[in-house]
Parts: structure tokens; C-alpha cells; sequence
């Protein structure tokens, strides 16, 4: 009946999750596998935040054109902006009741990058972010045709350069190698005849809307892997979704991030795939799917990945409700822990996994999680914290997913047990 | 520790409360900097270093040497991204080709013979894909070739033991990338042992999940550079003014490190904003002008402290860009591109490699190379690191 152990419960929270709340896990507890993975699936809708006030495209993009200073003013409002939506989606992680949303738009923008930096319009960004939340447990197809119209990608990847005569590549060639088909399936004349494609595709001056300008479309017909014809943008996209190694890498993604750090198998991946296609790219048939396989709930992929900056931020606040720092401190620790939201290091995204440690942002680690937990370790200071494990086994089933490596403190109390719950390498790995 | 608590611990802090650089400028004259010197000059040899910045993003060649001689060809496929002719006669080589005026303060070196430019520098079949060319420069492969360990960690591991590289910033490994290179990522040194005294040592496991393992394998190497880089920052030395650019400030550390006789033999930063597609005259200029004022100022250091001789600084890039400009007044993915060496022991003052030919183009509208970059990597790893040379097949270059 695969009746869900308070581990097995506690896993599919972390992995789903941000923080392994003690209310979730007991919520999912006894339940059956197939009924937990379904509440997981199907969250209550949680209330988006106010949106921050930035300044919109078309107000900012103007004063670029004016003057030096213009230019100046400009770029420090996008600085101060972007904080501000930084500390926008912190706080929308922090307080929503529905953090599997959350997870599924950081995984999308992780797909479908674009940066405040690179942009320098986070109002386009929060466009865009609302965008990847809509579609997040959608559909795949209707997501990536969102994707192309998108107006902070299309500046992020120069797709509103990109005009008849004078193509601008970089779209197309990220279309191709990152959010479909992958680098072994396609030649430079794949790239610039999908580029040739999309031109015209750009943004309304007025309105900050994607904008089709026929004028500078480029109908002649192009081979784009093998065929011939004058494509539409969305001809195209429909042509690379039903490649197969696009649903492939898609699924190799989600396995990275849901699954195990070790490589999955090439049957798992073309099985998984298949499923998808045969659902026609409904992302949360496939994501049914992975919950409910046997490799997700493989006792020895426990502890197999590493948690991210925003988990290990966002969801040590959350498991225990431990004091949080200001969320302009948040943003920075983020940063400072490799993921800056909404400026990922370049289009591929974060690599993420083992990658997330490195003894760099081991030591912000070290230090947040200690700043954190140490509080005075002898008396219970009414903070609001919740450690409601009965005795010490149940704290350390609840924390880690894994054993702890360190011995475990001698003297005892539930909150300096925590504390070195918190701080042992266990506590890295979800 | 703090400089403030090493001077007090040393005894040469006389009164709390007196200025630490005070107490510094007037500390030549105590016994207890004789006693400091001499330990120093015994515990630690002159480790010799290779200061590798990555100009990531795709740099100009073709903007950074300009193709003087060639000028009318160049002048065909830029306009909005060309350099004025009238710009060229600040800093020209003798070869037909000149250095982007914003780069003249570095004239200097060259003339002294300390500056090298290597040019035509790429791979056969170049990719213009920003992940798959940085990968292939980093892990020296070629366009069909994947590989997950960098070029460094085919060298160091050969040429010492205990700590190889650091990392400074936010970027990957990447040449260093691959578990024998012993490597410390850090945001600037500051940072780095304000928080190390937190972490405790734990040894290698051999049980639990790869990422388990890597955790604890990262504590460990965490725990041992703390300890060192406290020891040897304990009493930073002076240094001259600096370029206060980012990629300034990343120099000063390095050149801090190397003066404090840190024990490792490479450190790799970055510079970015390379990836010029739009508008890109001025952006680019401005690159090319803050790496210049970063690296006088880092030479200036080296040379002060007499250790200019045991330094090297090479750039790279993961492909130069397009001959023929966009139209947003940038310019798309090329492939060979220029790589400028600087250090007391380079062969300067003079350009390896061939011009670039603005006529002969290939498919795409790029140059083709005409030094491999393993040609590079190999001249390193043999008269620089004196360690075997994984690309012999691919001949070398002689700049140092």
C-alpha cells in the first residue's frame, strides 16, 4: 500500500517544499504515496505579493537615449529596483503557504534565465516572473511559446535586435542548444535560420508588451534540421518541442533537481520522456510521474543533493521559524551563496548541485546557519522557535535527511542540539 | 586574526589605541620587525605565480589589437564599433596591428619588454556557444571533445603538492575544475578569514552520497587553507595605490596574497561584460581601460617588492567576435581572438602569431585561428611550471 513513513513524508517535503515544516511532514505522514504526491501536486493558490513599484520599460528605456547622465540615472534606478524585487520574491518564499509554487518558478527561471544586470529592467523581470509562476505546472509547449514573447528575454537575449538584414543569433542559438533540442543536434545554419525566423519579434515602445513588427520579419523559407519552409516562430517551437531530446533534457533537469545527484539512466530518461510527450507536455503529468517512481523514493538517493542557497536561506527560517535576518540582508546572503535571484551567472542558469559548495560558499553557509541557530544555547528565550521533536532521535530524523557525520552534543537540550544538527554536514543535503 | 591583534600579539603595538598604520610606518625600526622579517625569509620561499584572468563574455580582438595596417578592410565591417584611424598612433606595434588607445598606459611595460601579446589564438571548428567554448578553453579539448577536468589540474598536481589554486569572485573552477586541483574559491581574503575560524576540521569520509562526501571533503580543504592564509595574512604588506575597479580591488588580493608568500600557484579571476552584442564601442573601451589601470597597478606592486620576475599574467577569452558588426552597434560570437602576458620573466615587446585576415573568412564571417591555444597552455606548462606537456602536439609559442 506504500503507507508513507514520517522519513518518507519528511523527503517528500524536502524535496518539494522550502524548509521541512514539522506540520507538512505530519500531514503527509500515513498517507499513501500516490495521496501525498497529489496534495503536493495540487497546492491550495497561495496570494501573489503586492508587486514592488519599479519603474516600467517604457518609462526607463528613454532616459537611456537621452544623455550620459540620463544613463546614470537609469542604471541606479535598475540597481535599486532590482534589490528591491530581489527582496520582493524572498519575501513571496518566506510567507507563501504554497512553497511548491515557489520551487516550480525558481526551477523555470533556472530554465529560462534572464538577469537584471544583463536587462537592467527589473520591471520586466517581475513581468516575467509572474509569466514562469502562471505556466509553472502547466504546460511545457504554451510555457516556452510564452518564453519567446516574453519581453525581458527578448532583451536579455537580444531577440528585439534581431530584424531583417541584420539577424541577431543569440535567441536562436540559446533556443536551441539550452531550452530544447541540446548542442549535439543542430549546425550554425540551424541557428541562423531560426534567427532568421524570429525577426521581427520585439517589444511595443508604448506599452512594454511583446510587439510583432512585420516590417522587419524575414518570411523566406529556411531548413531548420532538415526541413524547408517558411516557419513561424511558433511553427518552430513546435518543431523543436517534439525533437526528442528536448523532452530528454527537460527531464534530465527535473531529475537533478527532484531526484538524485548521480546520473539517471538512459531508459529512465527516454521512459519518463515518452511520458511526457504522450501527455503532450503537461509538466505536471511528468512531475506524477517522477514522484511516484521508485528511483524518488530509492532509500540511497536520499541525501543525494545539495540544497540550494534559497532552500538552505528560505527554508531553515521556515522549518523552525527561526529568527530571520532583514530581507535586504537575505538578498545579499543569497548573493553571496551563488544565487542572486533574477541575475543568474549566465544563460545556462546555476549549475547547481556539488557546485553550490565550494569553500567559499561553504563559509557563508558556516556562518549563517551559526548566526542562526546559536542564540544562547542555555535558556529558552522566547523567540517564536518551533522544535517540536519529542526527544533527540525524532530532532535528528526531522532535521537531516541523512545521519549526521559529527557526534552528536553531549550535554543535552533540544535547541543546542539543533544548533549542532544545523551546523553538521548532513545538514547541507536534502 | 586581525592585523590590529597580530601586532599586539607580536608586541609591536605599544599603546591601544594608536593607529594601526601608524604603528605600522613606525614599526621598521623595533627589534620585533627584524625577528618578523627573519622568519619569514626561513619558513617560506618565493612561490612564483601564474595570474589568470578570464575576460568572460568573448572579447574583440579586433578592437583590442586593431588591424592598423589593414585598416581600410576593418573599417568596411565596423562603423559604429570602429576605433578612429587617428587613435591608432598612441600605442602601435611594430607588426601593423596597434592597442586600443584606452589600453596606452600600458605602453610602458611593453617598451621595458614586459608585455607580450599573443593574437590569432582559438581552436579548429570554434564554437560559438559561451558554455561549450569556455568549457573547451578551460579543460583544453578540442570542438568535439567533452571533458570535466581542467587544463590546470593536468599541470599542477605535477608541479607541487598541498594548495594549487585560488579562486577569487564568484566564478566556477574552471580551469582548475576536477578533484586533484586543490582549490579555495573565496569573495576577497577579508571576507574569507572573517568566517573561516567558524569552520572545523572533519576528515574525509568514505561513506554516503557523493554530495555528502563533497561537503565534508570541501570542509576539510576549507579548515587547512584557513589556517594557512591566517598565518601569512596576519601582517599584510603595503601596497601602492590601487585601480579601484572590481577587477582592481581582485588584484590588490592577489597581489596581497603573493607579497604574504601564500603557497599556491595560480590565481584565476574574471573580468566580464565581454559579451558586447549591443552597443558596444564605448562598453568595451571601458573594459579595456579598467583592465589596463588593474594591471599597471598590480605591476607597479609586483615590481616594488622585487617580485615582478615571479609573476605571470595571461588573459583569455572563450572567442573573440563577428568582423562584420551587428546592427544594434555590437557584435555577435566570433572565434580567434588576442591574449595579452605580462610579467618580468615574458619575452615582451613583441606580438606572436599572425595578423589576422579580414579577407579570408570563414562560412560564419569569422577569422580563422592561426595559434592553437594548447600552444599557449603547453609553453606554460613546460618553461613556466617545468612539468611534462600534456599538448606537445601542438608546438609553443615563447613568450615566456
Amino acid at each position: 500500500m506504500n503507507i508513507l513513513t514520517f522519513s518518507e513524508a519528511r523527503h517528500l517535503v524536502s524535496r518539494t517544499g522550502l524548509g521541512v515544516e514539522w506540520e507538512s511532514v505530519k500531514n503527509l505522514e500515513g498517507l499513501t504515496r500516490e495521496k501525498a504526491v497529489e496534495i503536493v501536486l495540487n497546492p491550495a493558490p497561495a496570494p501573489v505579493r503586492p508587486a514592488p513599484a519599479l519603474t516600467p520599460w517604457h518609462k526607463l528605456e528613454p532616459m537611456r537615449d537621452d544623455s550620459a547622465q540620463g544613463r546614470k540615472d537609469a542604471w541606479s534606478i535598475a540597481q535599486n529596483e532590482g534589490k528591491r524585487l530581489q527582496g520582493w520574491w524572498i519575501e513571496q518564499m518566506l510567507l507563501t503557504s504554497s512553497p511548491f509554487i515557489e520551487r516550480m518558478t525558481l526551477f523555470w527561471h533556472n530554465y529560462f534565465p534572464s538577469s537584471i544586470q544583463k536587462t537592467l529592467q527589473p520591471s520586466l523581470l517581475h513581468k516575467q516572473n509572474l509569466m514562469l509562476r502562471q505556466h509553472a505546472l502547466g504546460n511545457f509547449r504554451h510555457l516556452l511559446k510564452a518564453v519567446a514573447r516574453d519581453p525581458a528575454m527578448l532583451v536579455y537575449l537580444d531577440g528585439y535586435e534581431n530584424v531583417k538584414g541584420r539577424p541577431n543569433e543569440n535567441f536562436a542559438r540559446e533556443l536551441l542548444e539550452l531550452f530544447t533540442v541540446g548542442t549535439s543536434e543542430y549546425g550554425q545554419a540551424d541557428v541562423k535560420a531560426v534567427a532568421k525566423v524570429f525577426t521581427g519579434w520585439g517589444i511595443s515602445p508604448g506599452q512594454s508588451e511583446f510587439a510583432y513588427s512585420a516590417g522587419q520579419h524575414d518570411p523566406s523559407p529556411v531548413t531548420i534540421l532538415g526541413r524547408t519552409r517558411a516557419f513561424s516562430g511558433d511553427e518552430v517551437i513546435d518543431l523543436l518541442i517534439e525533437h526528442p531530446r528536448t523532452a530528454e533534457r527537460l527531464v534530465e533537469r527535473v531529475w537533478q533537481n527532484f531526484v538524485s545527484g548521480k546520473r539517471p539512466d538512459k531508459a529512465t530518461v527516454q521512459s519518463w520522456a515518452a511520458q511526457f510527450r504522450r501527455a503532450d507536455f503537461d509538466i505536471k503529468a511528468l512531475l506524477r510521474v517522477v514522484f511516484n517512481s521508485p528511483q524518488f523514493w530509492d532509500a540511497t538517493n536520499r541525501g543525494s543533493l545539495v540544497k540550494s542557497p534559497v532552500e538552505l536561506l528560505v527554508g531553515t527560517v521556515r522549518m523552525a521559524n527561526y529568527p530571520r535576518e532583514s530581507t535586504g540582508e537575505m538578498v545579499n546572503l543569497c548573493r553571496l551563496m551563488g544565487q542572486q535571484l533574477f541575475d543568474p551567472p549566465n544563460v545556462r542558469g546555476w549549475l547547481g548541485g556539488e557546485n553550490w559548495i565550494s569553500t567559499q560558499t561553504l563559509l557563508v553557509r558556516a556562518s549563517y546557519l551559526s548566526k542562526v541557530s546559536r542564540g544562547n544555547l542555555n535558556r529558552r528565550v522566547d523567540t517564536g522557535l518551533r522544535l517540536p521533536p519529542k526527544d533527540q532521535q525524532e530532532m535528528v530524523n526531522w532535521m537531516l535527511a541523512v545521519p549526521p557525520v559529527n557526534k552528536l552534543p553531549e550535554i543535552p537540550g533540544s535547541r543546542r542540539l539543533a544548533n549542532a544538527l544545523m551546523l553538521d554536514p548532513a545538514f547541507q543535503v536534502s | 586574526m586581525n592585523r590590529r591583534g597580530f601586532l599586539k600579539l607580536a608586541g609591536v603595538l605599544p599603546a591601544a589605541g594608536l593607529l594601526p598604520d601608524l604603528a605600522w610606518a613606525a614599526e621598521p625600526k623595533t627589534k620585533n620587525k627584524t625577528e618578523a622579517s627573519k622568519k619569514i625569509v626561513t619558513s617560506s620561499k618565493r612561490q612564483k605565480a601564474v595570474v589568470l584572468i578570464k575576460l568572460a563574455g568573448g572579447n574583440d580582438g579586433l578592437n583590442t589589437l586593431v588591424p592598423q595596417r589593414d585598416y581600410s578592410l576593418y573599417a568596411k565591417n565596423r562603423s559604429a564599433t570602429l576605433i578612429p584611424k587617428h587613435k591608432l598612433n598612441e600605442f602601435p606595434l611594430d607588426n601593423g596591428m596597434s592597442v586600443n588607445p584606452y589600453m596606452t598606459s600600458l605602453r610602458r611595460w611593453w617598451e621595458q619588454g614586459d608585455l607580450a601579446w599573443i593574437q590569432g589564438v582559438g581552436y579548429p571548428h570554434g564554437v560559438l556557444s559561451h558554455f561549450r567554448s569556455s568549457d573547451i578553453w578551460e579543460t583544453a579539448t578540442s570542438a568535439f571533445e567533452h571533458s570535466e577536468i581542467g587544463w590546470l589540474t593536468q599541470v599542477l598536481p605535477q608541479y607541487k603538492q598541498g594548495l594549487h589554486g585560488v579562486v577569487l569572485g564568484e566564478g566556477l573552477l574552471g580551469p582548475m575544475a576536477g578533484k586533484d586541483c586543490h582549490t579555495i574559491a573565496m569573495q576577497s581574503p577579508q571576507v574569507f578569514l572573517s568566517q573561516v575560524g567558524l569552520v572545523e576540521d572533519i576528515q574525509p569520509i568514505n561513506h554516503g552520497s557523493a554530495a555528502l562526501k563533497h561537503v565534508v571533503n570541501i570542509q576539510h580543504q576549507l579548515h587547512n587553507a584557513g589556517q594557512q592564509l591566517k598565518e601569512k595574512l596576519a601582517s599584510p604588506v603595503r601596497l601602492p595605490g590601487f585601480s579601484t575597479s572590481v577587477l582592481g580591488r581582485k588584484l590588490e588580493s592577489v597581489a596581497q596574497m603573493i607579497l604574504s608568500n601564500v603557497d599556491t600557484a595560480v590565481y584565476k579571476l574574471e573580468h566580464s561584460g565581454y559579451d558586447t552584442h549591443a552597443n558596444q564601442l564605448n562598453v568595451h573601451n571601458n573594459l579595456l581601460f579598467e583592465l589596463a589601470a588593474a594591471l599597471n597597478s598590480f605591476g607597479d606592486a609586483m615590481k616594488q617588492h622585487g617580485r615582478w620576475d615571479d609573476v605571470l599574467v595571461i588573459t583569455y577569452s572563450e572567442f573573440g567576435r563577428r568582423v562584420q558588426e551587428n546592427r544594434g552597434g555590437g557584435t555577435d560570437h566570433g572565434t580567434a581572438s588576442v591574449q595579452l602576458v605580462m610579467g618580468g620573466r615574458v619575452s615582451g615587446g613583441r606580438v606572436y602569431g599572425e595578423n589576422p585576415r579580414l579577407n579570408d573568412l570563414d562560412g560564419d564571417g569569422n577569422l580563422h585561428m592561426t595559434t592553437d591555444f594548447r600552444a599557449v597552455y603547453g609553453t606554460l606548462a613546460t618553461r613556466w611550471f617545468g612539468v611534462n606537456n600534456p599538448w606537445s602536439q601542438f608546438g609553443s609559442v615563447g613568450f615566456v
